[in-house]
């Protein structure tokens, strides 16, 4: 039936993405607290053959390989020091040096793709992270309050968003049904108090 | 039935305005429609071959009158008159329009619904037993636990971007009706030897292009531990699930890759972290739900009604839809109503807005306002008065909706098929009528007894035909449709996946062949066997040899 073919298109996906970021990432603005401000750290992406000696200067963050492999030279660099965790990688293999990291990026190749979510679970539940968590890359206005909910606390938008309404995002649900690392109770628990 | 409080309301009507906001903003330009993809379709919304579908949440299949007749209302003022009862016990509506949908979802808050995860990479509607509460063979009601599950699972956080969707059903009785073990979690409620109740947890069930009967990862789990337990589980898949390929990205997959043991090890190893934190439920939690679900006022009777008895000898028509579409029920003097949406000609688990208001005003009078939806794509009244049973009859009959052939072959489960879907391969509506033609005589269906035939237009397996006593599959072969067929699938506690019975077969054979296999079960059965059971005993040979003896 002629008619099967007009939306054959929707089946086509998109092929699986990597799960590293394959490019530098830097963005000029990033939303945190409710408001926008001036960004100034450059993403950098993990090749081969990176090593701390190729770091350009100002603020950076360091893929986790680089980091476990040269942490002392990065500390040295002084400034703000920024670890990337990729989707496939896990913050455990991190756990130890949470103490002396200011950021921890988790950076979004396709925001359909979960994984980040948990890392910052862990972060912030089970390893005890404060500093800042940052998610960049394919990062849109519909990932902003789920994010912020586990754990994320500042947001580079992707190229082209429109910052003044992703503001909008974090007020878009004024209940929740479960814990998570933010101050979410269980609603059961909730309901407890009140019968 | 469970009642909104102010944080359900909320929630539901916040998320309304948070679509309604993404879909004026896809109008704008400004949300691309690959963007708002994965968004609409966790609010039910499709795009299928010639407009937008719609799949509204039901929640373990049970409706109030009034909410039934919301579905009525939508079919008639958005839809073309009609929707279609889903194996998850939801109802989808074919043909909304992308900009009335917001609308659609504002009316279904409004009697406490919504369509809020029926779609997309996350965990989907709960399922349960459509005889829940009031089946002679239940450990406990499931409700209360499906209710504090689709609490818990609605927008949550940290499971909304999962590898693959993720489908949970729990069932409280001996008897499996909501077919746990092919779930990506399975939850049997069972008691331990010191009386307490939990559960027994299957994981990585599932049918589709990989069919796999689910592994139990916990004998025992304490109700308790039920939210922290799932978490576990879904924090294993979220992070480890392939992302790669989405044929293989189930957690059916996963839990196949690393084995039960290991993936075992890794859920209790991540539930060792959080266990008896703020996830554990209290009793007061489970009394306090198992109050939304309170035995209806039943009246005081004795079994048995002497107009029944006499209408069952006088008319035959009443006396076959007694016998076939009525079931025991716990309490003396009541009965449990199948109503069946397998009306010859019409898509299996189609009804129309008139059906719909029809069931809400029977269900009003007759069963406390309160109708279910079965994962065969039937409806239930389960709290009928026996001596009621000839005034409900006739009311269904007078909405063509007493079509005496629940559990028979015409009983059988079917997806959309090639008419709807952009997945199908081939039709299964066209294959549906195909084999209600053939098999129009009742009194044959009666002596045929119970069986279980289900249909999928594509090795997605919607129609659920692995687990056919009779599987009947569609596939494409250079443009034209032809069937696959299996024989002994089992989607109750005896779980097992069908038998192939040889090459596909044209599609204008399909109920030729059915017919061949339920003549073979008629020559070789023993007393009170089943198709599925004469199958057990003498295997796909005979079934086989007579059904490729005729099309050769």
């Amino acid at each position: 039936m002629a008619t099967t073919v007009a939306n054959r298109a929707i089946k086509a996906r998109a092929k699986a993405s990597p799960d590293r970021i394959q490019d530098n990432i830097q963005n000029d603005r990033y939303v945190k607290a409710g408001a926008i401000h001036t960004n100034d750290i450059l993403h950098v992406a993990e090749t081969e053959e990176l090593s701390s000696n190729d770091l350009p200067g100002g603020n950076v963050s360091v893929p986790l390989s680089l980091w476990l492999e040269e942490k002392e030279a990065i500390l040295a660099r002084g400034g703000v020091v920024a670890v990337q965790i990729a989707a496939d990688e896990a913050p455990a293999d991190i756990a130890d040096d949470l103490d002396r990291i200011d950021m921890i990026v988790l950076p979004f190749v396709n925001f359909v793709d979960g994984r980040s979510y948990s890392h910052a679970h862990k972060l912030r539940l089970r390893h005890g992270y404060a500093g800042e968590i940052r998610a960049v890359g394919d990062v849109n206005f519909d990932q902003l309050s789920f994010l912020t909910r586990v754990g994320v606390d500042a947001f580079e938008l992707r190229e082209g968003a429109n910052h003044e309404t992703a503001l909008r995002a974090f007020n878009e649900f004024s209940e929740v049904y479960q814990p998570a690392a933010d101050d979410g109770r269980l609603i059961f628990s909730r309901r407890r108090q009140v019968h | 039935m469970y009642q909104y409080d102010q944080v359900d309301k909320t929630i539901v009507s916040e998320r309304v305005a948070q679509f309604r906001d993404q879909v004026q903003r896809h109008l704008a330009g400004e949300l691309s429609a690959a963007d708002l993809q994965p968004l609409r379709l966790r609010n039910g919304l499709y795009m299928q071959i010639h407009a937008h579908m719609l799949r509204v949440s039901i929640p373990y299949g049970m409706l109030k009158a009034e909410q039934m007749r919301t579905l009525a209302e939508i079919a008639r003022k958005y839809d073309r008159g009609y929707g279609h009862f889903t194996t998850r016990q939801n109802i989808q509506f074919n043909w909304p329009e992308l900009a009335d949908v917001p609308d659609i979802l504002e009316d279904l808050s409004k009697v406490e619904m919504h369509a809020i995860q029926t779609s997309g990479n996350c965990i989907r509607n709960i399922s349960s037993d459509q005889y829940a509460g009031v089946a002679i063979d239940e450990i406990a009601d499931p409700r209360p636990y499906c209710e504090i599950l689709r609490q818990w699972s609605t927008l949550h956080p940290e499971f909304y971007w999962l590898p693959r969707k993720f489908k949970i059903a729990v069932t409280g009785a001996s008897n499996d009706r909501a077919a746990v073990q092919f779930h990506d979690i399975g939850l049997e409620i069972i008691k331990n030897e010191q009386n307490e109740l939990g559960f027994r947890v299957y994981v990585g069930g599932g049918l589709g292009r990989t069919p796999i009967i689910g592994k139990v990862i916990k004998e025992f789990l304490p109700r308790e531990d039920i939210l922290s337990y799932c978490e576990a589980i879904l924090r294993v898949y979220n992070l480890h699930g392939r992302r790669d390929n989405k044929n293989k990205a189930r957690i059916k997959i996963l839990v196949k890759a690393m084995g039960i043991d290991a993936f075992r090890d890794a859920v209790e190893a991540d539930w060792e972290n959080f266990k008896d934190g703020e996830l554990k439920l209290h009793d007061t939690d489970f009394e306090t739900m198992q109050k939304f679900f309170p035995l209806p006022a039943y009246e005081d009777l004795s079994a048995g009604d002497a107009r029944v008895e006499k209408w069952l000898n006088l008319d035959n028509r009443f006396a076959d839809w007694y016998l076939n579409n009525t079931t025991a029920h716990r309490q003396a003097g009541y009965r449990i109503v199948n109503v069946s949406l397998k009306e010859h000609g019409i898509a299996p688990g189609d009804a129309t807005d008139e059906q719909m208001d029809a069931m809400a005003d029977i269900a009003e009078q007759y069963s406390f306002g309160e109708i279910r939806v079965t994962h065969e794509q039937n409806l239930v009244l389960v709290d009928v008065r026996e001596s009621d049973l000839l005034e409900v009859w006739k009311a269904l009959d007078a909405e063509r909706l007493a079509t005496p052939n629940i559990g028979s072959v015409n009983d059988m489960i079917c997806c959309p098929g090639l008419d709807f879907c952009s997945l199908a391969n081939a039709t299964s509506i066209d294959i549906a009528k195909q084999i209600n033609e053939k098999f129009d005589d009742f009194s044959e269906l009666y002596d045929i007894g119970e069986v279980k035939l289900k249909m999928s237009g594509c090795m997605n397996a919607c129609g659920h035909h692995h687990v056919g006593h009779i599987g009947v599959l569609g596939v494409d072969k250079k443009g034209e449709e032809w069937y696959q067929l299996t024989v002994g699938g089992d989607a109750s506690n005896q779980a097992a996946l069908g038998t192939h019975l040889g090459p596909a077969i044209a599609k204008d054979k399909v109920s030729d062949a059915i017919s061949d296999i339920l003549e073979v079960y008629r020559e070789q059965r023993d007393d009170s066997e089943r198709l599925v059971d004469t199958f057990r005993r003498v295997g796909i040979e005979p079934f086989k040899e007579r059904v490729y003896q005729e099309v050769a």
